[in-house]
């Protein structure tokens, strides 16, 4: 399996979960629909290019770094939406964004196999 | 070194020889196979008894004399099996238990009394032992027999002045002369000098290479004991 | 000048002189100058020599004749590891030379001291083992394997010497108990070489390497020197090593250390997660 695929796995699969601790929230729990759809995609984008980066640069730290930007710059784009909606909640959605794209930087580094040279 | 050893030590009547020792022992030529041990060994094992068994100059000769004379009827040859030890090795060993029954003997003889060691000599150093005087005296004579050979064919051959030069350079006892002293001596220029010793040495490596080989088994063993002749 | 008439009078000084020069090769006739000697090893004796036209040094190795054929099948062996020969001649008196890249740097005995990382150590006896599989390959073996014989050059290159065309006899301790050396016995001889360079108290995953290498049995040993640097890779990454039943909790102290961070990461996520939870002003 080559890094790209690695990250989209990784990166559907933790998005996926982590929209779906929304259910443990009463606020959100109606909402879980959208937020699972939404934390599926963003995940997917950040494996994609995790994954990508992984192919290029062979550092489990730096893939850790980049996964964790990554993860921290969708969070904050889906948290300004979210407040234009009308609420604030860019704690709740980035804190564990960056998390999340920081443990996708590390599958792509850790799995997967480079494109041969 | 040892004026009173002559015996068996002149002897040079086999010098350099294509047979491998146990070629020639089986070959039906054991006498002839003795023969080049005794040439090469006579003086090493004469060392070793005189100082593995404290034994006197006479006896340490009679116990040599004796156990070269007697080794044909012990099938000496036909009991060396060379994938255990070099001859060299076996032939030592061979003369530890010669020496040893002898030695056992002469003492049930002389009970009561008078068994004279004798003092072992003024050449023994005391940190050698007997195993390394024989190593030590089986090269000696190794080179010996072969400078032997080398003058002679040096001299049938019409090539004295190698002789000379290496007779000058390297057997030189104290300090070394230059090249340029063994030049003048022998009237050839200085350049000349080290291709006439480079030529002497190498006849030398094999001259001391085939007396070598007279008395080892074969190819194999003769690289191992060359290993050691070479320093 | 006194010298002596007749050589049968020969002192022990003149004697070792003999033994000196006659072993000596003669270089007349080559490009080479011979400047000293650098070793003996079993095949042959190593001189340090000058190259007259091109002014570097080499080494040169004298082997005797009969040798010479297998010596040629270890001079065509090609490989970063294994000392590149320059030219091969013979000498006037019958024996091969082989004149050869001239490595300076430091031998393993002395490069695997104190302080020297376990993932260093495994480096060097990874390179020796990828030059005993490459020979392998080619139908060579070693023989004569041992912390003597392998050298680390200035720049952390490795080279594995003084391959052997004959049985020697060995190096006790690193000589396989079998009469007859195959590739196996050269296996037996660098797990000698992995304990060798192990420091006290080793990993025992690697000591168990080492152990199954130098199994008596040659049929317990690994098969090819490939599968026992497979299981060296397995120990570098973290992994159970084929050579070792590690008991229970070594598995989970190993998985925690391969994984400390994922399972850092996950720890990080849970408390994210509870923080916001618990969270009195959300």
């Amino acid at each position: 399996m080559n890094k790209i695929v690695v990250g989209l796995v990784a990166g559907v699969v933790l998005g996926a979960l982590d929209g779906a601790t929304a259910w443990f929230y009463p606020e959100t729990r109606p909402l879980i629909g959208g937020i699972v759809a939404g934390s599926t995609f963003k995940g997917m984008l950040v494996g994609l290019a995790s994954g990508w980066f992984a192919r290029k640069v062979d550092s489990i730290k730096w893939g850790v770094v980049a996964g964790a930007a990554l993860g921290l710059l969708l969070a904050f784009g889906v948290a300004v939406m979210d407040a234009a909606s009308g609420q604030q909640h860019y704690l709740e959605i980035m804190l564990p964004g960056f998390v999340t794209g920081a443990i996708i930087g590390f599958s792509t580094q850790r799995m997967g196999t480079r494109k041969a040279a | 070194m040892d004026p009173d050893t002559a015996i068996g030590g002149g002897r040079d009547r086999f010098p350099s020889t294509e047979h491998s020792l146990l070629e020639a022992a089986a070959g039906g030529l054991a006498p002839e196979a003795l023969e080049r041990v005794a040439a090469l060994y006579w003086k090493p094992v004469y060392r070793f008894i005189r100082l593995k068994f404290h034994k006197d100059n006479e006896d340490a000769k009679d116990l040599t004399q004796g156990f070269f004379s007697s080794a044909l009827e012990r099938d000496f040859f036909a009991r060396f099996d060379p994938s255990k030890a070099s001859f060299r090795t076996y032939l030592r060993m061979a003369v530890e238990r010669f020496a040893w029954n002898a030695h056992a003997a002469g003492k049930c003889r002389k009970r009561g009394g008078d068994v004279a060691f004798e003092p072992v000599g003024e050449d023994a150093a005391l940190t050698e032992s007997p195993e390394e005087a024989f190593d030590r005296e089986w090269r000696r004579q190794l080179f010996r027999l072969a400078l032997r050979d080398l003058r002679k064919l040096c001299e049938s051959a019409g090539r004295e002045v190698e002789w000379r030069v290496l007779e000058a350079y390297d057997l030189a006892e104290d300090a070394r002369p230059s090249y340029a002293a063994v030049g003048e001596q022998l009237g050839i220029p200085e350049t000349s000098v080290t291709n006439y010793l480079a030529r002497a040495r190498r006849t030398l490596r094999k001259l001391v290479q085939d007396r070598m080989r007279g008395v080892t088994s074969g190819e194999r063993e003769l690289r191992e004991e060359m290993r050691r002749v070479w320093k | 000048m006194e010298v002596n008439s007749d050589p049968a009078d020969l002192s022990d000084s003149v004697v070792d002189h003999l033994r000196q020069v006659a072993g000596l090769p003669d270089l007349s006739g080559t490009r080479y100058e011979l400047e000293g000697e650098i070793g003996r090893g079993g095949m042959g004796v190593v001189y340090q020599a000058r190259d007259r036209q091109l002014e570097r040094r080499v080494a040169l190795k004298v082997v005797e004749a009969a040798l010479a054929g297998e010596a040629a099948l270890i001079a065509r062996l090609e490989h970063p590891a294994i000392v590149p020969i320059y030219e091969a001649g013979t000498l006037p008196d019958g024996r091969a030379f082989y004149a050869m890249k001239r490595v300076t740097g430091v031998r393993l005995d002395r490069y695997a001291g104190a302080g020297r990382p376990v993932a260093e150590r495994l480096r060097v006896i990874r390179r020796v083992g990828e030059a005993l599989a490459f020979a392998h390959s080619r139908g060579a073996i070693h023989r004569d394997l041992k912390p003597q014989n392998v050298m680390v050059g200035e720049f952390g290159e490795v080279y594995v010497m003084d391959w052997g065309v004959e049985a020697v006899g060995g190096t006790p301790g690193f000589r396989a108990p079998e009469a007859r050396l195959d590739q196996r016995s050269d296996i037996y001889a660098l797990g000698a070489l992995l304990q060798f360079v192990l420091p006290a108290p080793a990993p025992a995953a690697l000591s168990a390497i080492a152990r199954k290498a130098m199994s008596a049995e040659a049929g317990c040993r690994y098969g090819d020197v490939e599968e026992m640097l497979a299981d060296i890779g397995r120990f570098e990454d973290g992994l159970a090593v084929t050579a070792w039943r590690e008991p229970p909790m070594h598995r989970v102290a190993r998985f925690w250390s391969r994984n400390a961070l994922l399972l850092w990461l996950l720890t990080a996520y849970a408390a994210v997660k509870l923080g916001i939870f618990f969270w009195p002003y959300r």
